[in-house]
């Protein structure tokens, strides 16, 4: 399937990415535009302003992909605070993970292409994803 | 996406022309709080500006669509001043309320210098929590954010001093002979 959002990613953009091909799309296709209009027909929009898989009601567009795509794995919403911490930084949730994640994912967007960002990144993601698996097996932080 | 502007030309800015209902309130107040807390320069009655590059823009972009949510009309404009004077009292005017931000952080870090060291620990932590919120709006840092940096790594190195004390004393006798040599 085809994917568009807007081109010069960045924290939300590739959680998002990294959550299609994960778990929902696993040969997800995307393409990086630069306004609305620019979505291909057969594209599904994310982070995008008016699209679906959007912001809604204070959620970033990763939390808005895991409610819609009924994705309730507590490892996903543990990540999903610290996305939404880096994108938004509106203290909703206690996230100090995120001022780090952030940086680096604004300094990788100055050197990389989008592709070669969501490349780096999809390895953070599963990295962090398995981090907070095994703290929430352990019930601590694992070494 | 980035800012187009070469010297002696103003830059380019993004501005927010938006509606929100007056009822009901709850929405209306977190628009107006994300606004606050982005920075933004209140050019008139629903108008605000900031300093467009790609973060400030998808910001006020999320904002717009908060506000469409909320029954509300808005619409993101990119915009230049006609004159460097009034880019420069707009960016006077943010940086004045920035500073005036900063102030508050060094007087309650001031006020909090006499505390026992616990004390100035957890003060200094909430503060720099403070001073990262207020970096985050800044487009055009004042003198007074070194000062309210200043102030706040103060709390702290007060503390440190004392811990160094029994580290510090065996260098003290190497010094006090150098003292005596002529200079």
């Amino acid at each position: 399937m085809k994917w568009a959002t807007r081109a010069g990613v960045h924290i939300d953009r590739a959680a998002c990415a990294w959550l299609i091909r994960r778990h929902l799309d696993p040969d997800a296709e995307f393409v990086f535009v630069t306004d609305p209009a620019e979505v291909p027909a057969d594209a599904t929009a994310f982070d995008l302003r008016g699209a679906e898989l959007s912001h809604h009601h204070g959620d970033c567009t990763f939390e808005t992909i895991l409610r819609r795509h009924h994705l309730d794995d507590p490892v996903l919403w543990r990540m999903a605070q610290i996305v939404h911490e880096a994108d938004l930084d509106d203290e909703r949730y206690d996230a100090p993970e995120a001022p780090g994640l952030d940086v680096a994912l604004r300094g990788l967007s100055m050197v990389c292409t989008d592709e070669e960002t969501l490349q780096h990144t999809g390895s953070v993601f599963d990295g962090l994803y398995e981090f907070y698996r095994r703290a929430m097996l352990l019930g601590r932080e694992p070494a | 996406m980035a800012r187009t502007s070469r010297p002696g030309t103003p830059g380019t800015w993004v501005l927010l022309c938006y509606r929100v209902p007056r009822e009901p309130s709850t929405p209306r107040i977190t628009i107006w709080r994300k606004l606050r807390r982005l920075g933004v320069a209140q050019l008139a009655d629903g108008l605000v500006a900031l300093p467009a590059d790609a973060r400030t823009r998808e910001q006020l972009d999320w904002t717009a669509d908060e506000i469409t949510e909320a029954g509300g009309t808005a619409s993101l404009w990119l915009a230049q001043p006609a004159s460097l004077a009034s880019e420069r009292d707009l960016a006077a005017e943010m940086a004045g309320a920035r500073a005036a931000e900063y102030a508050k952080v060094t007087a309650e870090a001031a006020a909090g210098a006499s505390r026992d060291e616990a004390g100035r620990r957890s003060l200094a932590r909430r503060l720099r929590a403070e001073l990262r919120r207020i970096h985050r709006r800044d487009y055009f840092p004042p003198a007074q954010r070194d000062h309210a940096t200043a102030a706040v790594d103060a709390l702290v190195q007060a503390i440190a001093q004392p811990e160094a004390e029994p580290i510090a004393e065996p260098v003290a006798e190497p010094i006090a002979e150098r003292q005596e040599q002529p200079s």
